[in-house]
């Protein structure tokens, strides 16, 4: 050690005595280290900004929904209610003799376009006396609303996860409710049942007071809840309502969080599903509400192009679980986000059905192949950064090694000197190699910082994304002392071959 | 009186093109501890051969060259680089000190290599005893372009006695010197022989600066010509000195 020491200091020396050399080889190196982390990190940024976009998009989701309603195919029971779905017209009605088949209206309906449809369960009424059936007075399992046949149970969710390629799973329970605040304000809004996974699967999250409730809370059926922006607003105004408590079913739960909207592209609105709601445990919400089912399953795949494989692996599974034979239908129904999009988006009804009657495997093909085109491109990506880095830094090896070549003809009589005095060969070795390596750590060091606030400085200025992975600092910093041994080898060697005669005879 | 040098029929022959060129043609000499012998010569002669192979900067191509009764001519290079370390101590005509460097990292730079493990205070403390004795203390932090010649060349003087070496050995060390510098010098040697009893073999191929030694040897055409004792020695310290020990001289 005490010998490292001595020759670090005899490199220091060295280093110091030819100040402007040193610091422009190190610049050199800074240069090269900073070009490749800035790049990376921008590379990496935008990267992980297409993945989110992507997966914001939904293109990862797929949502395994129970019972498997499918038009002019099903009878839907003849209690089922349908909410606000008759105020577009050519929408789904149901007729006159309440023989409940959906019928695919001709677009030249001619009915009043005043003409309302509304069926409200007694507890969706807002208006309703009585906000808190007991148990026994609910639904409970018992099938209710358009193919929500109750199927799904967690036991089935517990078992999608362990399948592979599945990064996220979140149970489902969905309800209409009233959420008092202490004041004895009310707001009527959705409530939501589900798994502390579900902040990772919705990618737009962000929680404005708090946090999510935890494994533990869901684990003991805490009565703890999350309120979404608007309902939050509506109940607490703008001031924290962490802490406080709040009344669902008449029972207390305190709020753990506020989760809001990190997209600038819309605000959060009342009737927003996400944001006009409540979150609770799904394992609270079946134990309050006398459940042991769900209403659906979400589920993110870690790769946007395993979709495909990974809904079949699901489809498999729940059939298999739920003793489906092969000549019966799915009692479930597992769906991508594209699908939903189609429904939900401004597309008429009965165009969207059509669409998805005939061209869900074309759906799946194209999400298959989208996604697999966006993981390949960022394998390219990555390849291409890699390559950058590893021209860039050879340059910057050989830029030291030049100096390092330079110094050792230019030190000839310094090297002679040294030899006079009794350095051994190895000993200018290990001078003129710990040279070049301080040379390259220190300048890969001053490239690492001038790296993270160049990326930090793009990423401000031109509202890029960026992330400066850890791993891409200690590979820079790795790398660097490799150039250094590298590239210094071979001119510490040349100077330690020096004869210590021929070095004093040179003038 | 021991020997500290004895070379025994000495040979060096270098290939230059077809030719063989003799600089050394079986040499022997033996240096007594304490004395100050002076080897003078024409260039070309083989003084300077001599002298490197002395300073176990080159290897003979034959013969042996006993220091302090050790054979190290056949020495690895290794080996070597710990006998220049320990036992020899340079004096060069070009002074060869590391540039933009304090006088004291330079005198402290052998104590760097070797077996020595010392801590830096004590390297420094040794180097400024070493100042100290060639009358340069209190210019320790002058970096060697801001000093004289002559001061420059007593720094590289405190270098070669810092590992209190066996040998000093001094190429032509007045070459780049006035008069004046070089009497210092000169005086500055003579001192560290009748002080210190430390033993000198300087090259040069001035007689005037080889008088200055207790012995000369010629060269010429890599033969030793003559090896005499110095009877009319000269003195670089005061005059009346310089005559008394001129006088007492034998």
């Amino acid at each position: 050690m005490s010998r490292f020491a001595k020759t670090w200091g005899i490199a220091a020396k060295a280093l110091k005595r030819n100040k402007l050399q040193s610091a422009l080889t190190m610049l050199g190196m800074a240069v090269g280290v900073a070009t490749v982390l800035a790049m990376m990190a921008l590379g990496t940024g935008a990267q992980r900004a297409i993945q989110d976009q992507v997966r914001a998009a939904g293109m990862n989701m797929l949502i395994v929904t129970a019972g498997n309603y499918q038009a002019q195919r099903e009878d839907p029971p003849p209690d089922a209610i349908e909410m606000g779905r008759s105020e577009a017209p050519g929408s789904f009605q149901r007729g006159d003799d309440g023989g409940s088949r959906p019928v695919l209206m001709e677009a030249t309906w001619s009915g009043s376009p005043r003409f309302r449809l509304a069926y409200f369960h007694p507890e969706d009424d807002p208006f309703a006396i009585h906000d808190h059936p007991t148990a026994r007075q609910r639904l409970g399992d018992s099938e209710a609303g358009l193919g929500s046949a109750a199927t799904l149970t967690i036991a089935d969710a517990n078992e999608i996860r362990k399948i592979s390629g599945v990064q996220y799973v979140s149970e489902g329970i969905h309800e209409n409710v009233h959420v008092v605040n202490a004041a004895n304000t009310r707001w009527f809004t959705r409530v939501h049942g589900d798994d502390t996974a579900l902040p990772d699967i919705r990618r737009s999250w962000t929680f404005l007071h708090g946090r999510f409730f935890s494994s533990g809370e869901q684990k003991k059926n805490d009565q703890v809840v999350v309120l979404g922006a608007v309902a939050a607003k509506q109940l607490f105004g703008d001031s924290n309502p962490v802490g406080e408590t709040v009344t669902l079913w008449k029972q207390p739960f305190r709020v753990v969080g506020v989760v809001g909207s990190s997209s600038w592209l819309s605000t959060p609105e009342a009737g927003d599903d996400q944001f006009d709601a409540v979150y609770i445990p799904v394992t609270t919400m079946q134990h309050l509400l006398n459940l042991s089912k769900l209403n659906d399953i979400t589920v993110t795949t870690v790769s946007t192009g395993d979709v495909t494989r990974v809904s079949k692996a699901i489809t498999t599974l729940l059939r298999q679980r739920h003793g489906i034979t092969a000549s019966k239908a799915d009692d479930f129904t597992v769906a991508s986000q594209a699908s939903k999009a189609l429904t939900k988006g401004s597309m008429r009804p009965e165009v969207a059905h059509a669409v998805i009657g005939n061209v869900s495997g074309l759906e799946k093909v194209t999400l298959d192949q989208l996604g697999k085109s966006l993981d390949r491109s960022s394998r390219t990506m990555t390849a291409l950064l890699v390559s950058i880095a590893t021209v860039s830094l050879i340059v910057g090896g050989i830029g030291i090694m030049n100096i390092m070549l330079l110094s050792v003809t230019e030190r000839t009589r310094e090297i002679g000197i040294r030899r006079a005095v009794g350095a051994q060969e190895r000993e200018v070795l290990a001078q003129f190699l710990m040279e070049s390596i301080t040379l390259s750590v220190v300048g890969g060091l001053a490239g690492v910082a001038i790296g993270v606030i160049a990326a930090m400085a793009i990423a401000r200025a031109a509202h890029w994304s960026t992330s400066v992975p850890f791993v891409a600092i200690a590979l820079a910093f790795g790398i660097s002392t490799a150039v250094g041994i590298f590239f210094g080898y071979y001119p510490a060697r040349e100077a330690s071959r020096v004869p210590p005669l021929a070095s004093l005879r040179y003038e | 009186m021991d020997t500290v040098i004895s070379v025994r029929e000495l040979t060096k022959t270098y290939q230059l093109g077809e030719h063989k060129v003799h600089a050394l043609r079986s040499i022997s000499l033996d240096v007594k501890r304490g004395e100050f012998v002076s080897v003078i010569g024409p260039s070309g002669s083989g003084k300077s051969t001599l002298m490197h192979i002395l300073g176990c900067l080159d290897q003979p191509t034959s013969g042996q060259y006993f220091l302090d009764g050790k054979d190290v001519s056949r020495l690895n290079d290794d080996e070597v680089s710990l006998v220049r370390n320990e036992q020899i101590g340079f004096v060069f005509q070009g002074f060869n000190l590391l540039t933009r460097t304090s006088a004291l990292e330079n005198v402290e730079l052998p104590l760097l290599y070797g077996k020595s493990d010392l801590s830096a205070a004590e390297r420094r403390r040794r180097a400024m005893e070493a100042l100290a004795a060639v009358g340069l203390e209190s210019r320790w932090e002058h970096h060697t372009n801001q000093l004289s010649g002559g001061q420059q060349q007593r720094v590289a003087i405190a270098r070669a006695l810092l590992n209190s070496p066996s040998i000093l050995l001094a190429d032509e060390p007045t070459g780049n010197l006035d008069s004046r510098t070089s009497l210092e010098v000169m005086d500055i040697f003579q001192k560290l022989q009748q002080e210190r009893g430390i033993t000198i073999v300087l090259i040069t191929h001035e007689m005037d600066v080889a008088e200055y030694g207790s012995r000369i040897v010629a060269f010429r055409d890599g033969n030793i010509v003559s090896d005499t004792p110095n009877d009319k020695r000269r003195f670089a310290g005061e005059p009346e000195l310089a005559v008394i020990a001129g006088e007492e001289a034998p």
